[in-house]
Parts: structure tokens; C-alpha cells; sequence
């Protein structure tokens, strides 16, 4: 056990920046997401910003809970940033194009890939774009940011070592 | 428009008869299959671990086909057509995160959840509260969450596969229901998660080629996805607007609750500890996503394709939604396909019943014991007899109380969402989270979801449009988790035990 606690020690040496940044941005934007919930009490129901908040309070739940899983005290997350950013931009700028393109769909309207544009960007946007970035993003950086042969062989040297407490 | 209302529909209401000689010989095709890899399973399962994490031993392909059989249940192939159908692309936020919900379990549980397997030999969901937060109260706390949302769970796909076996062998709902129950218990039982997880890829693999091939014809039948949109848009334009027929905000909570929720559904993560080399988990969000898109093409295809044929009076207006998809198979595609789809529908009813009773299983034989502070000799044995209890108690519940399936069947994905998102799935990465944040977290979401459920059911409470209670649940119990969390985060690492501690920062 001795083993173990040292080092356990080392590796959290360096507290991880990314992961309070992540709580952080989970907390306001569960608030966000608290406020649009209760902004639907009052009477008249729920403004136009209720809307807004709440999208962007998914957004940055949803890409904070990546980040702190991904997040490892001592590492760098790098280019997988790049990807969580892109589903942020993703979430947030196709419901922002949803709510701002005119609703004006009709059995003339233009299609984009067979669907009205508000549609199209819901379900090639939001619903499929995610699919083509973040499995990938995962895979390619899983040896540098996830779990590398040395990770594990660490973890299981421990374990044999200190067993469970 | 009520989504609960119309989530319901399809475990109450008889479907269509199916009986035609094709459908029948497949799907007694489909039992054999399954009994065959039953005894199979049976004969490999000797212990414990075998029985609730198939001995840690299963590979990515079977990491990744079980756990997307596991979150589709039957609802993807008949109640949520039927919810496209009738309340259009606001329905299809209940799968809209699928792109993203499998690679964020990856970076939040995954490794993380198969570690613990690793140092702590960890053989249930509530195993890693409890030794996360050094908490047999959080531990049991969260065996209790799981139980009331597993037998909610079982009664109602209990009740839907009897449906489907009434519909296709015109047995009666109460020969199908027990019926049903006695398949899927009969490998539960012997083979425990190693069958599970075998029948599962079987059914998995079944589900996805079923609904691929389901689209094609639904676009063949509408002229393509331009022409099935022109006719929709000539008759109904608002069903093709970007929420359908929901409010904004209830499609967004929607989006909420089934995105970030995944993270809490203890029959997906479960078998995070199966897998035998967790370095085989870099391809599993690629394997997992694809066959889980797959597998939801028929979820959309149908619906939009029938509201389609509704739209320009090729088909007679659904007398229930839940008739869209047996209704567009039997005049659309052909006969053996149907069969394979129907198939495929009590496959997907099954294996989700299947991981349910093993997880409330293991909570009867292991976490609530261990919660109190005795740990049951043979869990193996009693693994058996619980699942074989828990499975006769929710068939009882099925056959004899329609309004109870109702009410339990509510509190399914909400109650694991608002009660393991924080202190899990949150807590396993943050050591900032404290024990008291945990039991805090898990009981208001279990509290909140148990309360306002049953006072909606009986119309004791009507909350504004858009706003749901799994949504308000889920928001509540993070905020609670995070406010405790920080008031008692004095000595909140001392609470880690250092094997924990390096699981969490490995």
C-alpha cells in the first residue's frame, strides 16, 4: 500500500487546470440550464432567451463532460481540444441557425440533401456531423491521452502490489 | 402534446395480428438460436463474476453490439416510428445525441469504470459509488435508484414482449407476457451476462441489418428523402420544422436528458467491465456509434416515411402511431424482411430485459447486502434465485396492472440520470466531489424523480411546457452534487483511497 500511495503522490503532483475549468463551465451551465427551466414558471411562459440559455448550457455541459473525462493531471489534451471545440461550434451553431433561418418550409421550398434547411441542419448537422469527428478523435489520440500499455501496466503494478484498501 | 403519453402507447395497447407462416418460422428460428447459445453460455458460467461480468472477458465486437442491443430496446422499432409519425422531428431528439453519447461514455467512464475492475475486482454499477466515495450508504442508495427503474424497466418490455408474441403466434397478452418472460429468464438464469452478451450480439447484429435494410425501402417507397420531404411539406410543413410538434424547450430537455442521461444508464456502462483488454476500448465509441446509428434508421425511416404515404393518401391515416411500423412492413417490404424486423423487435425487447435482470440481480444479491454490511456467501446461486424473484415480480406487475406499468415504466431513464450522472459519472473524474455530495445528489434525483413522476401520473401537478421532470431532476441533483460538493470539500481527498485515486487520474 505503501508503494501505491507514493505513487499515487507523484501522479497527481500536478493538479489538473483542464479539469476545474470543466467543473466550472458543468456548474454555470447546469445554472443556465436552471434558469430556462424555471424562466417556464412565469406566467406567459418561457421567454425567447430561455431558449438560447438552454442551448448553450448543453453545449457546454455535454463538451465539459468530455473534457473532464478526457483530462489526466500532468497532460496536455491537445488536439483532441480541437474536436470537444468543434461539437461546441457544432451544438450551438446549428441550433443558433435553427432559431434564426425564417420558418418559411414549404412543398417549395429549396432541400438541402432532401430535407427543408431548418431540418436538414438539425439532423446532417447536430444529429450526424458529431459521428465523422469525435469516435475518430477518440481513437487516434486513445495511446496519448487515454490509456497507453505503460498506463495500464502501471495501474496493474499497483494493484498487485497495494491491493484493494 | 404528450411525449409520455406517447411513449406508453406502445406497452399498452395490443399490436396488429403478424401471424403469417414466414414471420412465425423466423422467429422460431430466432429462439432456437437463442437457446442453442444458452446452454452454450450456461456451461461457461461458474462464478460470480462469470454471472454478472461475463468473467471479464468479452471482446470489442460483443462490448460494442451489446451494449447498442442494450440501449435500444423495442421502442426504437415500434413506439418511436410511431412518435416520429405522429409528433415529427421533435421526436427525433430523443436519439439526435447518438453521434455523441458514445464517445463521451468512452472519455468519462469507460477506462475509468474497466480500472476499477482491474484494482478493485468491482462487479456492479453501485460497487463503483461505493468505493469511489468509501460509502456503503451511497453505495446502497444507489442499488435502491436502480432497482425501482429496473422493475419499471422490466414490467414494461415484459408487458411489450407479450404483446409481440401474442401478435405473431396469437397467443393471448397473458400466455405472451409469461411466455416472453420465461425465454429471456430461462438464459438469464443459467447463463447470466455471458449469455446475455452472446444473445445480445446476436440480436444487436439482427436489429442493425433489420433496420438498414428497412430504410432502403423507406425511401424507396416515398421517392426518395426529397420526395417523402415534398409530400410531407405539402400537407403538414410544421411537422418537418426543426422541433416538430414540441415546444423548443421540450425538444432541447429532450436532448439534455438522452445525451448527457447516457452517462447514467447502468445497463451500458455495466459492461464497461467486461471488456478483456481495456486497450481493445480505443475503437469502441467508432464500432458503437455506427451500429447504433444503424440500428435507429428505421426509428426515423418509418415515421417519416408513413407520415409520407399519409401525406399524399397512399395510406389510410394510423388509427395509433404505434401501427406505423407494422403497417408500413406489410404493405412496403418484403414478408421475409418483415419477419426479420419483427424479430428484431422482440430481440431488442429482450435484450434489454435480459442486462435489467441482471443488474437488479446484482443489486438484491450483492449491493444492498454489502450496503448493510453482510455480504451473501454464494452469489452466484443467489444471483440466480434473485433474477428468477425479480422476474416473476415484474411479470406479476405486467400482467395485473396496467397503470403501475405505466408509472414505473416513467421512471426509467430519468431516475438513472438524475441519480448516477453526478455522483458517477462526474465523480469518477472530479476529486473535487465529495461523499456527502454523492448521497445528497442520488437522493434528490431519486426523491425528486419519484415524487413529481407519481404526482404528474396522477395529475396531482402539471408543470409548464417544455419543462420534464427527468429534465428538472437531472438539473437538480448536479447542482446539488456540485453545492455540497464544494461546502464539504474540506478533506474531500482523504475520502479517496489511493487505488481509487489512481484510477481516477490514470
Amino acid at each position: 500500500m505503501g508503494r501505491l500511495r507514493a505513487e499515487t503522490n507523484l501522479t497527481v503532483a500536478s493538479p489538473s487546470r483542464a479539469r476545474r475549468v470543466a467543473v466550472g463551465a458543468m456548474f454555470s451551465s447546469t445554472l443556465a440550464i436552471a434558469a430556462a427551466y424555471g424562466s417556464a414558471f412565469l406566467s406567459g411562459g418561457s421567454p425567447a432567451w430561455a431558449t438560447w440559455l438552454f442551448v448553450g448550457g448543453t453545449a457546454c455541459l455535454m463538451v465539459g463532460a468530455m473534457v473532464l473525462g478526457a483530462a489526466r493531471p500532468g497532460r496536455r489534451l491537445g488536439p483532441v481540444l480541437l474536436a470537444f471545440a468543434f461539437i461546441w461550434i457544432v451544438i450551438v451553431g446549428g441550433f443558433s441557425v435553427v432559431l434564426l433561418l425564417p420558418a418559411t418550409d414549404s412543398a417549395v421550398s429549396a432541400l438541402w440533401l432532401g430535407l427543408p434547411p431548418r431540418a436538414a441542419v438539425i439532423v446532417y448537422g447536430i444529429g450526424l456531423l458529431p459521428v465523422l469527428v469525435l469516435p475518430l478523435a477518440y481513437a487516434l489520440t486513445f495511446d496519448s491521452l487515454t490509456l497507453s500499455e505503460a498506463d495500464l501496466e502501471r495501474v496493474r503494478a499497483a494493484s498487485r502490489s497495494g491491493g484493494p484498501s | 402534446m404528450s411525449v409520455t403519453r406517447l411513449l406508453l402507447q406502445s406497452r399498452a395497447l395490443p399490436l396488429p395480428p403478424l401471424a403469417r407462416p414466414a414471420i412465425i418460422v423466423v422467429a422460431l428460428l430466432y429462439f432456437a438460436a437463442i437457446a442453442a447459445i444458452s446452454v452454450w453460455a450456461a456451461r461457461r458460467t461458474h462464478s460470480a463474476r462469470d454471472f454478472f461480468v461475463a468473467g471479464n472477458g468479452i471482446g470489442l465486437w460483443a462490448l460494442a453490439l451489446s451494449a447498442m442491443a442494450a440501449t435500444t430496446s423495442g421502442f426504437a422499432f415500434i413506439g418511436g416510428p410511431g412518435l416520429v409519425y405522429a409528433s415529427g422531428l421533435g421526436a427525433l431528439f430523443l436519439i439526435l445525441p447518438a453521434g455523441i453519447t458514445n464517445a463521451m461514455g468512452a472519455w468519462v467512464l469507460a477506462k475509468r469504470m474497466r480500472l476499477l475492475a482491474e484494482v478493485r475486482g468491482v462487479l456492479t454499477v453501485p460497487d463503483a459509488v461505493g468505493a469511489r466515495y468509501r460509502s456503503r450508504l451511497a453505495q446502497g442508495l444507489a442499488g435502491v435508484a436502480i432497482l425501482i427503474a429496473t422493475i419499471g424497466y422490466m414490467a414494461t418490455n415484459i408487458l411489450a414482449l407479450g404483446l409481440v408474441i401474442d401478435s405473431v403466434f396469437a397467443t393471448g397478452i397473458t400466455i405472451g407476457i409469461w411466455l416472453g418472460m420465461a425465454i429471456v429468464l430461462a438464459y438469464s438464469a443459467s447463463g447470466g451476462m455471458i449469455a446475455g452478451i452472446y444473445t445480445d450480439m446476436v440480436e444487436g447484429s439482427l436489429k442493425a441489418l433489420a433496420s438498414a435494410l428497412v430504410f432502403v425501402f423507406t425511401l424507396k417507397s416515398g421517392g426518395g428523402m426529397s420526395g417523402l420531404s415534398r409530400s410531407v411539406l405539402a400537407a403538414d410543413p410544421a411537422w418537418l420544422g426543426p422541433w416538430g410538434r414540441m415546444a423548443p424547450l421540450a425538444a432541447l430537455s429532450l436532448f439534455l436528458v438522452f445525451g448527457l442521461g447516457s452517462l447514467g444508464q447502468p445497463h451500458v456502462i455495466h459492461k464497461f467491465y467486461m471488456i478483456r483488454d481495456p486497450r481493445r476500448l480505443r475503437w469502441y465509441p467508432l464500432l458503437m456509434t455506427c451500429a447504433l446509428i444503424l440500428s435507429l434508421l428505421l426509428y426515423f425511416g418509418v415515421g417519416f416515411a408513413v407520415k409520407a404515404l399519409v401525406s399524399r393518401g397512399d395510406l389510410a391515416p394510423l388509427a395509433r402511431p404505434d401501427e406505423a411500423t407494422p403497417t408500413f412492413l406489410l404493405h412496403y417490404t418484403p414478408v421475409l424482411l418483415s419477419a426479420l424486423v419483427f424479430s428484431g423487435v422482440a430481440a431488442a425487447i429482450m435484450s434489454t430485459m435480459n442486462s435489467f435482470m441482471n443488474i437488479g440481480a446484482a443489486v438484491v444479491t450483492h449491493d444492498l447486502p454489502v450496503a448493510l454490511g453482510r455480504r451473501m456467501r454464494n452469489e452466484l446461486r443467489w444471483g440466480r434465485i434473485s433474477t428468477v424473484i425479480i422476474s416473476v415480480a415484474a411479470a406479476l406487475v405486467a400482467q395485473h396492472s396496467g397503470a403501475v406499468v405505466v408509472l414505473l415504466g416513467i421512471f426509467g431513464w430519468g431516475l438513472f440520470a438524475s441519480t448516477l450522472v453526478p455522483s458517477l459519472a462526474i465523480g469518477l473524474n472530479w476529486p473535487g466531489a465529495t461523499r456527502a455530495g454523492a448521497v445528497a445528489s442520488i437522493a434528490t434525483g431519486l426523491a425528486l424523480t419519484l415524487v413529481l413522476e407519481t404526482a404528474a401520473f396522477l395529475h396531482r401537478m402539471t408543470l409548464p411546457s417544455g419543462v420534464t421532470v427527468s429534465g428538472l431532476a437531472l438539473v437538480s441533483s448536479l447542482l446539488v452534487f456540485f453545492v455540497v460538493s464544494w461546502v464539504t470539500r474540506a478533506g474531500a481527498a482523504e475520502t479517496i483511497d489511493p487505488d481509487i485515486r489512481l484510477v481516477m487520474d490514470a
